[in-house]
């Protein structure tokens, strides 16, 4: 550091004393400062008197700059600008404070060689540096700087420290820099972010993002009595929002001045009181001279009280509730209309027989009706007209009658007491009276080789109506025909291993092929077109293969107690009906298990039945009802039989707790026939 | 009340009555105010006032008045908003007699059920029974004839020469529930007293079921009978008899033994056999030379062409039909009824549709028959199995009268002699309802 300059004064000339100054450093910080001279030149200096201090001082207080320009001014810039930051002031208090104690051996060291430069004052200067253990010489300007710095004056004479102030920037409105660095290039280079914000800009506004013309301004008005429930504000987050009730609009008598017409009388304000709390009206009108006479709301504080305390108490978790609609969860089903025709009126009734009639058969053609009663009497009818054309006294219950299905075998096969008996029925041209008569014959008895057991079944002609009495060992519950006319099965529920029995009536030959049976059998029917039977026992229905003489299936269907069976002309579908009033509708294809399973009745099913040619199935109960349902098979394999519920059948009377006993539907038209416990056989009809 | 006499007076309607009945019972053509409420029975006493004040010695009676084609069956004021007329101008009122049996005559009993009747001849009623026979009764009566040979209930039967006499004999023919149909001869002249049990003089087999309904065609020489077995079968009355003749009285001899009345019986064969059906045909009818109409209960009802047995047309209506009757307008509308308590009225030459052109729906059960008058274009008659008999006019769908005299199912009905109604029922009489004046 060899030379310092201030912009006010010339640069001193480098002199041995400045230069050892440099050297040594500055007394008070010991660093090589510019302020070092002034500092040593000031401490070399006599204390000024306090008016000279006050007169260095205040004519800067006096003017009203800011003291940051003042400062700037002291300090000189560029250097130093570590202690810079300290006033000048400051310094000199401290250095003045040193002295003032008089502590330290360098401030006397200094002041005793002040002492020698008064005293060689005059005449050409000599030095004795002690540190350095020579003799300086001083010149002339030397000399005259240190008197001057001696005199605490500036060391240049022509310096002057009190220059008039020139206020070098304007600040008012100028805003020019502050900085003098000269401009930087960037300045004057088109900046490449500026370009990409004005491409956005420019893109925003071609794709008319950024639109000039300002949107009218919508009147902030809103329905202040309309439903908020379902407005944007509510529905934002999902959240459900609960508008809070609506206060009524303000009438008449809630103004402060009502007429006098809605303000109460006396008596009237008392006649409140008497009343009950929530009959009580809620406002009673006042009068007020003014709005300025108006009370504040007396319940203000209640009610918000009552607010807090809803809100506090209001449950804060939401709860989930599902709501469906019960009648969604219905399942689609064609309406009734579409599904007729179907039996729904009672037309014509058979009345003629003396007890319940307990099974009802209708021929193949369907002009005639079979049906066998308790009265011990079988019964043909014509359905057209509803006559009796015959009547069969056979003298025992009728449990059970069966039409043979051929057209060309007017034969009647009944369970009459215990045995079965096949009858001519006498319908039918004569030649076909003539086969009948010739098939309804037997033989000579061929003595069957069953061991010293009982033989099932006798083959014995009836003489009384011309028809042969098949004489089984136990008792015969059912009959049904193959749908060829020529076989027939009749089912003996005691039978145990012969319980299920198989005849052809053209050889008049009998034979028990189901030897085991998973319980007591109740029915036993044919596969309406294939070589397959079926033999409904208790809870199980078994479908036996007549040619392998095997059982193909095993339906479980879990029913109590399996009353009567019916087999889908198909073949693929079977109905069971039970004693607990259930049908189960089995697809045979589909599973052992019931496809569907229909709880109907209220009591026990007593038979279900198949229409052969329209989609129709029915059931009859002992609850006096005969339910129709729609049936629908279809020829896709995938698609599920389609069940509907059409029509309850009513009419029957209940007669010693029994309802109806059978029910069967006519061959060719969409019409049921009932049989009841009241005697009665009614056709339903579409 | 004086109010209400004041609006009373102001709810009348002008009314005109006009007739095309003779002149005793024409009525002054003025027009007069009547009050609106008033129906068929007060306007029935205005018309009958009115003929009393032009003519002292008048008998009162029902009379029934038609506006502009439709019987008048309510209320005036009702009528006419439900017809949307001006209550403002004078309203034309014709009037005819009212159709509805004045007098039942006593029932002619029978051993069972009646169900075959006809009274196509005015001097006979024929009737078909169930312990098969056929009966004739004359002037409705007594039983002149027996006409006997049936093994199995007869189901129709039908007069031949239709009142045309020849040689002074009638020819019958009957359809049976044995299969066959039974023509009959029997002498007109046969004094009243003795029922004569006469036996037939030609036998038609070869229906293999029973024989559900038969019907004469109108030059007289044929018969179509419709059968269980699915087929109508036609048969000639007087021709080819000489070639199918003998053949058949030879077997006939060979394949009975002991018949000794049988003897003089000839057989025919059918003529022809209309295949079609698909199940029981319950009814025909053979209104023109040419057109057969069967009912089925197959749900259909087909036209046939006589001469070349070809189905000419068909319509299917949902319903197993039992009866089948043409007649109206040209006799070209089709009235039939069947297993279901309404009564339908077709009309064939309406093309591309089923729908009935009128349904009258005021029976409980099933229809049994079914017959439009002789003569009207507008009257039928239709009886049903809940004992009713009831007449009906095609200009309104309410029944003109219902005869309620049968206990038990009607099964059969037919016009006698233009204002009568008979009908044989399951109670085994056949009811006669007469007195039905149809102008």
């Amino acid at each position: 550091r060899t030379t310092t300059t201030t912009r006010s004064a010339p640069a001193p000339p480098l002199t041995p004393s400045t230069f050892y100054l440099a050297l040594m450093g500055c007394p008070c910080c010991r660093r090589r400062h510019r302020c070092r001279s002034r500092t040593v030149a000031r401490a070399l200096a006599p204390t000024p008197t306090p008016t000279a201090w006050r007169r260095r001082m205040m004519p800067r207080r006096k003017r009203a700059t800011p003291p940051r320009t003042r400062l700037r001014r002291g300090t000189p810039s560029g250097t130093c600008r570590s202690s810079g930051t300290r006033t000048r002031s400051t310094s000199v208090t401290t250095s003045q404070r040193g002295r003032s104690r008089s502590g330290t051996g360098r401030a006397e060291s200094t002041a005793s060689s002040a002492a020698k430069i008064t005293m060689m004052t005059g005449t050409r200067l000599k030095i004795w540096d002690d540190y350095n253990a020579e003799e300086v010489k001083i010149t002339k300007e030397e000399a005259k700087i240190i008197s001057r710095m001696m005199k605490g004056k500036t060391p240049h004479a022509n310096v002057d420290p009190y220059p008039d102030y020139v206020d070098w920037f304007e600040y008012a409105d100028k805003g020019h820099p502050l900085s003098n660095a000269p401009e930087p290039k960037r300045r004057f280079v088109p900046s490449k972010w500026e370009q990409k914000k004005v491409v956005k800009l420019v893109r925003a506004i071609r794709k008319g993002w950024i639109k000039f013309d300002k949107p009218k301004d919508e009147p902030n008005y809103y329905l202040l009595w309309g439903d908020d429930t379902d407005t944007a504000d509510n529905k934002r987050q999902g959240l459900s929002y609960i508008p809070a009730p609506k206060p009524n609009l303000p009438g008449h008598e809630e103004s402060y001045n009502p007429s006098v017409e809605y303000i109460p009388t006396q008596e009237e304000i008392d006649n409140y009181q008497l009343m009950y709390e929530e009959d009580r009206p809620k406002f009673i009108p006042r009068r007020f001279e003014s709005l300025r006479s108006v009370p504040a709301y007396e319940k203000a504080l209640r009610e918000g009280f009552d607010r807090c305390l809803d809100l506090y108490l209001c449950p804060r978790t939401r709860k989930k509730r599902i709501n469906i609609d019960p009648e969604s969860l219905k399942p689609k089903l064609p309406s009734k209309k579409d599904l007729r025709p179907y039996p729904r009126t009672c037309y014509l009734e058979f009345k003629g027989h003396g007890g319940p009639v307990t099974s009802l058969s209708v021929e193949a053609t369907g002009q005639w009706i079979a049906s066998g009663s308790s009265d011990g009497t079988i019964r043909v009818w014509e359905v057209e007209t509803g006559r009796c054309l015959k009547v069969f006294n056979v003298g025992a219950d009728v449990h059970h009658i069966s039409w043979n299905p051929s057209p060309e075998r007017p034969i009647l096969a009944a369970i009459v007491g215990r045995d079965l008996l096949l009858l001519n029925a006498e319908v039918g041209d004569e030649e076909t009276q003539v086969r009948t008569k010739e098939l309804l014959h037997v033989g000579e008895p061929t003595p069957e080789d069953d061991g010293d057991k009982k033989p099932a079944v006798r083959w014995v002609n009836n003489d009384k109506f011309d028809g042969i009495t098949l004489i089984h060992h136990r008792a015969a519950s059912t009959v049904e025909w193959h749908s060829k006319g020529d076989y027939f099965t009749t089912v003996v529920p005691t039978g145990e291993s012969r319980a299920v029995l198989l005849h052809q009536l053209s050889k008049k030959h009998s034979h028990h092929p189901f030897r085991k049976l998973p319980g007591l059998p109740v029915a036993a029917v044919f596969h309406p077109t294939q070589k397959m039977f079926f033999v409904a026992t208790k809870k199980f229905v078994q479908v036996y293969d007549l040619q392998k003489a095997e059982v193909v299936k095993k339906l479980e269907s879990g029913l109590r107690e399996i009353s009567s069976i019916s087999i889908h002309p198909g073949g693929d579908n079977v109905i069971v009906g039970s004693k607990d009033g259930k049908l189960c509708w089995f697809d045979t294809d589909l599973s052992t298990r019931p496809y569907k399973m229909l709880k109907n009745h209220s009591k026990d099913i007593t038979s279900v039945t198949f229409h052969r040619r329209y989609p129709l199935f029915a059931s009859s109960s002992e609850d006096c009802t005969a339910h129709v349902f729609h049936g629908m098979v279809y020829a896709d394999l995938n698609q599920n039989p389609l069940i509907v519920p059409l029509e309850i059948l009513r009419g029957h009377l209940s007669s010693d707790r029994r309802g109806v006993l059978d029910c069967k539907f006519h061959p060719r038209q969409p019409w049921l026939f009932t049989a009841g416990a009241d005697s009665m056989i009614r056709l339903y009809c579409d | 009340a004086a109010a209400a006499m004041d609006a009373d007076a102001s709810r009348q309607v002008r009314v005109r009555f006009v007739t095309k009945l003779p002149p005793p019972l024409r009525a002054p053509p003025t027009a007069i105010a009547v009050p609106a409420e008033l129906s068929r029975m007060g306007l029935s006493e205005i018309v009958n006032s009115l003929l009393l004040s032009a003519e002292p010695d008048h008998q009162a009676q029902p009379f029934d008045f038609i506006v502009d084609g439709e019987l008048v069956r309510m209320p005036l004021h009702q009528f006419l908003l439900a017809k949307g007329i001006s209550a403002e101008r004078v309203l034309e009122l014709e009037y005819i007699k009212a159709v509805a049996p004045r007098k039942q005559e006593p029932p002619l009993p029978h051993d069972d059920w009646v169900s075959a009747v006809d009274g196509s001849n005015p001097s006979f009623i024929l009737t078909g029974c169930y312990d098969g026979l056929a009966r004739i009764w004359k002037d409705a009566a007594e039983c002149t004839q027996v006409l006997e040979g049936h093994s199995g209930a007869i189901t129709s039967a039908s007069f031949i020469n239709k009142g045309v006499e020849t040689d002074g004999s009638l020819h019958v023919v009957t359809g049976s529930k044995d299969r066959s149909l039974r023509l009959f001869k029997f002498d007109t002249s046969v004094t009243i007293g003795s029922s004569k049990r006469i036996g037939a003089y030609k036998i038609l087999p070869g229906h293999t079921s029973s024989i559900q309904s038969i019907a004469v065609d109108p030059s007289r020489n044929m018969i179509c009978s419709a059968s269980w077995d699915t087929t109508i079968k036609l048969w000639a009355v007087e021709g080819s008899e000489e070639d199918s003749d003998t053949v058949s009285v030879k077997k006939r001899r060979m394949n009975s033994d002991a018949s000794g009345p049988e003897e003089s019986q000839l057989e025919g064969s059918a003529s022809s056999t209309l295949l079609g059906h698909t199940q029981c045909v319950s009814s025909v009818a053979w209104p023109e030379q040419r057109t057969i109409y069967s009912a089925s209960w197959d749900h259909s009802v087909r036209q046939w062409d006589a001469q070349t047995g070809r189905e000419t047309w068909n319509m299917f209506c949902g319903k197993a039909l039992n009866c089948l009757d043409c007649g109206g307008e040209g006799s070209s509308l089709i009235a039939a009824g069947g297993s279901d308590p309404v009564l339908r009225v077709w009309d064939p030459r309406k093309p591309g549709t089923t729908a009935p052109i009128f349904q009258f729906s005021s029976h409980s059960s099933w229809i049994s028959a079914c017959k439009w008058h002789p003569s009207s274009w507008f009257h039928l008659i239709s009886s049903s199995f809940d004992g009713k008999v009831m007449l009906w006019d095609l200009r309104t769908a309410w029944p003109l009268a219902s005869v309620d005299s049968h206990k038990d199912k009607v099964l059969c009905a037919d016009w006698w002699k233009g204002d009568s109604v008979i009908s044989g029922g399951a109670d085994s009489k056949l009811c006669i309802s007469s007195g039905v004046e149809i102008a």
